[in-house]
């Protein structure tokens, strides 16, 4: 079954990028806890910038980039995502058509159109759904952390994680 | 037949590595298009990146990449991709050695002493660093050759992306070996996956991170194939998806895609498929 947030409007990022969403997973509904396999799937994710990370913390909208990767902070992974740099080329070169013609002979996905990204969250989601006096799954929190090429650079930056939705998948 | 073997193992062959490391140099001596600078470009600057990401033909395109710059390490290589008799007989069987990221090795060393090394036989190490062409460079000829322009504009909007001075040079700013990605995840989050599409997507985001990791360079896409060890990250990545390949749970790609030109390479999808027919395959790891 796919979750997807109550309200994905109402997520706004931080002056850290940081953003956390409702998505209410229900420990008591046979429906929503009975999977072998759950991911969290971000559609539309940009990769034009710096390359960047987006670590994911279940029920912990205080997480920043200083927070513990540990179950204990509610730590379910992250994802990394591999970026240009920006654009090199004249202007427009690195604009992304919204209605491309891929259906016409030879025509290929614009190098910076958005690509998805999923995460394997099984483990993370069982410890909270199973926790002692558990309320399920509230919040997710997605913590940016750019990949600068000089590490001394690297660190929480606003503005390098955009994407156009998030879900989460279950599988049975 | 070339075998691909793991870095760490030719490590500990003196002569193996010796070989490959001459065959890099000879490569990397090579201005025109059957020479290493011709390939890195192709993959970013100066402009056109050919290179395919997050889509079904990740994988695929960089096999076909992967191939032709093979044949050019064993000097096989003619102008515009054609193909020709070894000129070095004794490079004509050399493989890209893959790096395992996720061995204990790696997570207790970071990246292998071969490609840390600035010297070796007396010599710059080719796998250590790469120049990159430049207008201002004292050669006067050279394929996908980068402007001045280009050279202050990546140093001033990416810094860190190449060396700070010049003549430009590739460049790493490595993290914590901890970090690398795990055998783990390979196992049970990537070798797993029964669908092409999945199967894609996860081992490319595996690949995303070690690009991050290494830094440098290799930290954004159109200056990442100059760093020489961008073409072992890949040949880890080729081999986890051969291993799947033959693993009984692999599938090919979605038949709609199978006869998708892998440009600017004059093969198809359906021409990556098999690596034998390819000319090559991966050494059994011993250890590491």
């Amino acid at each position: 079954m796919t979750k997807q947030p109550e309200q994905p409007e109402s997520a706004r990022p931080d002056a850290s990028g940081v953003v956390t969403i409702g998505l209410p997973f229900d420990p008591g509904s046979e429906a929503e806890t009975a999977f072998s396999r759950a991911d969290l799937h971000f559609r539309g994710v940009d990769h034009a910038s710096l390359s960047y990370e987006v670590r994911v913390y279940f029920n912990n909208a205080s997480a920043c980039a200083a927070t513990p990767r540990v179950a204990d902070q509610g730590y379910a992974g992250r994802i990394v995502v591999f970026g240009h740099g920006n654009c090199f080329g004249d202007p427009g070169h690195c604009d992304v058509p919204d209605d491309p013609p891929y259906d016409a002979p030879g025509a290929q996905q614009h190098p910076m159109a958005p690509k998805d990204r999923a995460i394997t969250v099984t483990a993370a989601l069982r410890r909270v759904l199973d926790g002692q006096g558990s309320g399920g799954l509230k919040t997710v929190t997605l913590v940016p952390v750019s990949k600068a090429p000089k590490r001394e650079s690297r660190g929480p930056c606003a503005g390098l994680f955009k994407y156009e939705a998030v879900a989460l998948q279950t599988y049975r | 037949m070339a075998i691909r073997q793991s870095v760490l193992g030719l490590s500990r062959d003196p002569r193996q590595l010796g070989l490959v490391r001459r065959a890099y140099r000879r490569f990397q001596s090579w201005r025109d298009d059957r020479g290493y600078q011709w390939f890195a470009q192709i993959h970013g600057f100066p402009l056109a990146m050919w290179c395919h990401h997050g889509t079904e033909l990740f994988l695929p395109w960089h096999r076909a990449f992967l191939y032709y710059f093979e044949l050019g390490l064993q000097s096989r290589l003619g102008p515009r991709l054609t193909v020709r008799e070894p000129e070095v007989p004794a490079y004509a069987d050399v493989g890209v050695p893959w790096w395992d990221w996720a061995s204990d090795e790696s997570h207790r060393d970071g990246l292998p002493m071969a490609f840390l090394q600035p010297m070796a036989d007396g010599e710059p190490n080719p796998l250590h660093a790469s120049r990159i062409a430049y207008a201002g460079d004292a050669e006067t000829f050279s394929t996908g050759v980068w402007s001045n322009g280009l050279v202050a504009s990546v140093r001033d909007r990416v810094p860190g992306a190449i060396s700070d001075n010049a003549p430009p040079r590739t460049v790493r700013d490595t993290d914590e070996p901890v970090e690398l990605p795990r055998q783990h995840t390979l196992d049970n989050l990537v070798l797993t996956r029964t669908t092409f599409e999945e199967f894609s997507n996860s081992l490319e985001a595996v690949h995303d991170d070690v690009h991050a990791w290494v830094g440098g360079s290799m930290s954004i896409v159109p200056t990442a194939a100059f760093d020489p060890v961008f073409w072992s990250h890949h040949a880890m990545i080729d081999r986890v998806w051969a291993m799947w390949q033959s693993s009984g749970v692999g599938e090919d790609p979605p038949a709609a895609l199978l006869d998708t030109v892998l440009a600017p390479f004059p093969l198809t999808v359906r021409d990556t498929l098999r690596i034998r027919r390819l000319g090559y395959d991966y050494a059994v790891q011993a250890s590491g």
